[in-house]
């Protein structure tokens, strides 16, 4: 007991000291930006694309100059989709590794518990690719230290509505799954469809990872639907959508961005998505996008097609310019700055090594900079979202295609229409 | 040594000594009464949800919340949690091994649905935010805080390990080894076994909602991903791997656990080159199970074994 207490001590005096104060204008290379994404796990399958576009922001970031002149190294940790595994690599990067800024990560209930235990108290700006849970940016929990680069589920709630709508298809039955971005989707569609003149018939949850899900196709069937709207992530929603068609299910299914991947579609049986169609993020037609994308398949003999990549890439991206934006590497500076990623009337950049030398070169001059990203225009509001167009998609020929892009001025619309 | 590794330390230690409070309540269960509960995570979550309860201020969109003291929400916590595993208990509690390793497996997985789908009282999938943490506002750093909640959880453990010795010392405490041994010569004696399970089972269940209290406090935020089966299964390694039937072993295995569990993610990052890090998640896990086998080939009875305990009147005669 006596060398606990001579511990506890020792560790008193260190905190009276307080934390080493961070050398404010010296920047020591090189620069680290912690990583945090689910490698392993249940989302593991579409972790790979996400990370292996993050390697690329990386690269794009180095190959343009780096952050204040020194070359960038990202430490990626693995959250295992465990909320202490995640908190605990977290609170290792930011106090052993120094780490100034975050980029991760995608459960929503890894994310909070990042914010509310490590980078909110810590002041260390967190920028994730995929966490929708709504209350993060809402009522400044985080302190204003959250970014993300992915549209809130609102946007392609609303999207989806007004597809449905569109297409003339009056009954909906919706099947989501039960997590913070099933039920924020369902939410929010729930909210569009009636005043968009659709209705909803029957809201079945489903919880992940089981073997049938014929209780809850049974019980939306029950509502005699014109289209189903499936919420969910690709290795359940074969297994619903299967069960779904073979229970005499009508094909008109609309479905959100986690099934834009081919896995799901073979999964499925590209015949039966004939009628199907599907909401994401749009990746804004324009040479930013397309530099992206060509770089992204130059790399890695793939396409970049997949929830999350581009957004990870933005993610990672804003970083680099914020940081080097920044006057100085500490959280409150780097926060400051990435609302200046995006100013009004700024010079635009976009993505790839050449557009990012030539962001540091204005920098560097004092210019403003407008940063379009492979999402388009990245600008954060209050509460550290961004807004963005969407997409509609359907499976053609066994391949998934762009139907159609709703505009950002055709969103807004439609968010004043619902609202 | 670096003032990061410091700050570090104290948080991942304040993590081990609260699962280290989980790996005593189930030492109790299985080390000394040989109680298969495999529904940790379920009184784990109990305890967490009911403190979050307590003491988070008023919501609209929550029906239950009190905004009351942290202490009030410990105590509430302890309480809540015996309840639930008392009820749970007279329900569950005559099985034997394996039978009552997936009834409690199963009430976990209920009472984790339930947090996930109760939203009204749980706040659902989206989890509670901002749970207030004991005497945060007098603490002008992170660190300092951490370091007086350490503190707080050394003196709690100490608290909850010396207890437990002195009732497993107790008579008391031989009546649960003798029925974890021979449960039929147990009732011979006259001790009511079923009275003596339950008993050990509340007790250390009891345990797990506190640990679950403190673990909330701590961390401010918890969603029902805090309480999937991996915690469970982490627990119970804990155990065995410490040693069961020793709480020293318990604890010590809070610590080597959540090590491996640990340091394995840093070492990845050290020893995967930076363009391969996509790839390095899966070796960390393969190390996990590498480290975990190791330990078990080589102390098969736990790094620290049980200890023979007699009666200190024993030798009186």
């Amino acid at each position: 007991m006596k060398t606990t207490l001579g511990v506890a001590a020792a560790l008193a005096t260190i905190a009276l000291m307080g934390p080493a104060p961070a050398s404010a204008q010296q920047v020591s290379c090189p620069v680290k930006i912690g990583g945090i994404l689910p490698l392993t796990g249940s989302m593991a399958p579409i972790t790979k694309k996400i990370a292996e576009s993050a390697q690329l922001a990386l690269e794009h970031i180095n190959q343009g100059g780096g952050i204040k002149g020194c070359p960038v190294e990202l430490v990626l940790r693995d959250d295992q989709g465990q909320p202490t595994v995640g908190v605990d690599a977290a609170k290792y990067l930011v106090e052993v590794e120094r780490v100034p800024a975050i980029t991760g990560t995608i459960s929503s209930g890894v994310t909070g518990p990042i914010i509310s235990s490590v980078t909110g108290p810590s002041k260390i700006v967190q920028i994730s690719c995929c966490s929708t849970a709504s209350a993060f940016t809402l009522d400044g929990r985080s302190g204003g230290y959250f970014f993300r680069t992915l549209p809130t589920s609102k946007t392609q709630a609303f999207a989806t509505a007004s597809e449905i709508t569109r297409r003339g298809l009056k009954k909906t039955a919706i099947i989501y799954v039960n997590t913070d971005f099933g039920v924020d989707m369902t939410k929010f569609v729930k909210l569009a469809l009636p005043k968009l003149g659709g209705e909803i018939v029957a809201e079945v949850p489903y919880n992940d990872n089981q073997s049938s899900y014929r209780a809850e196709v049974t019980k939306a069937l029950a509502a005699k639907p014109e289209s189903l709207l499936l919420i969910g992530f690709p290795k359940d929603a074969v297994t619903i959508v299967r069960e779904w068609l073979s229970l005499g299910g009508p094909q008109q299914i609309a479905l959100n961005n986690s099934m834009r991947v081919m896995d799901f579609v073979n999964g499925v049986g590209p015949r039966f998505l004939n009628e199907s169609f599907g909401m994401d993020n749009a990746q804004v037609a324009g040479p930013t996008v397309d530099a992206f994308n060509q770089a992204f398949e130059a790399k890695y003999k793939t396409d970049s097609k997949g929830p999350g990549v581009h957004t990870q890439y933005d993610a990672l991206m804003v970083l680099g310019l914020a940081m080097n934006i920044a006057k100085d590497l500490t959280g409150p500076s780097i926060k400051d700055a990435v609302r200046q990623v995006h100013a009004a009337g700024g010079a635009q950049v976009g993505t790839g090594p050449e557009e990012f030398k030539k962001a540091i070169s204005l920098i560097k001059d004092g210019k403003p900079i407008k940063y379009f990203g492979a999402t388009g225009p990245i600008e954060f509001d209050a509460n550290g979202d961004v807004t963005g167009p969407a997409l509609v998609w359907k499976i053609k020929d066994g391949e998934i295609v762009t139907d159609r892009v709703i505009s950002i001025e055709e969103m807004q619309a439609l968010f004043k229409k619902v609202e | 040594m670096s003032m990061g590794l410091v700050s570090y330390g104290v948080f991942f230690l304040s993590v081990v000594l609260i699962l280290g409070i989980v790996a005593l309540g189930l030492n109790l269960q299985w080390g000394y009464t040989g109680l298969f509960n495999a529904g940790i995570a379920g009184f784990y979550a109990i305890g967490a949800y009911t403190h979050s309860i307590i003491t988070t201020p008023p919501r609209a969109d929550l029906i239950a919340n009190m905004g009351l003291p942290w202490v009030v929400g410990i105590a509430g916590a302890m309480a809540v949690t015996a309840l639930a595993a008392w009820i749970i208990g007279l329900a569950t509690i005559r099985l034997r091994g394996d039978y009552l390793a997936i009834s409690t497996f199963g009430i976990a997985v209920t009472i984790q649905l339930v947090t996930l789908n109760f939203e009204a009282l749980t706040g659902g999938s989206q989890g509670f935010t901002g749970i207030p943490r004991p005497l945060y506002g007098m603490f002008g750093s992170p660190f300092a805080f951490n370091l007086f909640y350490f503190a707080l959880l050394l003196a709690v453990v100490a608290l909850v390990y010396w207890g437990l010795e002195r009732i497993l010392r107790s008579p008391w405490g031989r009546v649960l080894k003798a029925v974890r041994e021979d449960e039929t010569a147990a009732i011979a004696l006259g001790k009511s076994a079923i009275s003596f399970r339950l008993q050990s089972f509340v007790i250390g269940s009891t345990l797990m909602g506190l640990a679950g209290a403190l673990y909330v406090s701590f961390i401010g935020f918890v969603s029902p991903f805090d309480f999937l089966p991996i915690v469970t299964f982490q627990i119970w390694a804990m155990v065995i791997v410490g040693g069961s039937g020793n709480n020293k072993g318990a604890l010590l295995g809070a610590l080597t656990v959540w090590l491996i569990w640990a340091s394995s993610g840093v070492a990845i990052t050290k020893l995967v080159p930076p363009a391969h890090a996509a790839q390095g998640g899966a070796i960390q896990v393969i190390l996990i199970g590498l480290m975990l086998v190791l330990a078990l080939l080589f102390r098969p009875r736990g790094l620290i074994g049980e200890e023979t305990m007699v009666s200190r009147h024993a030798d009186e005669r």
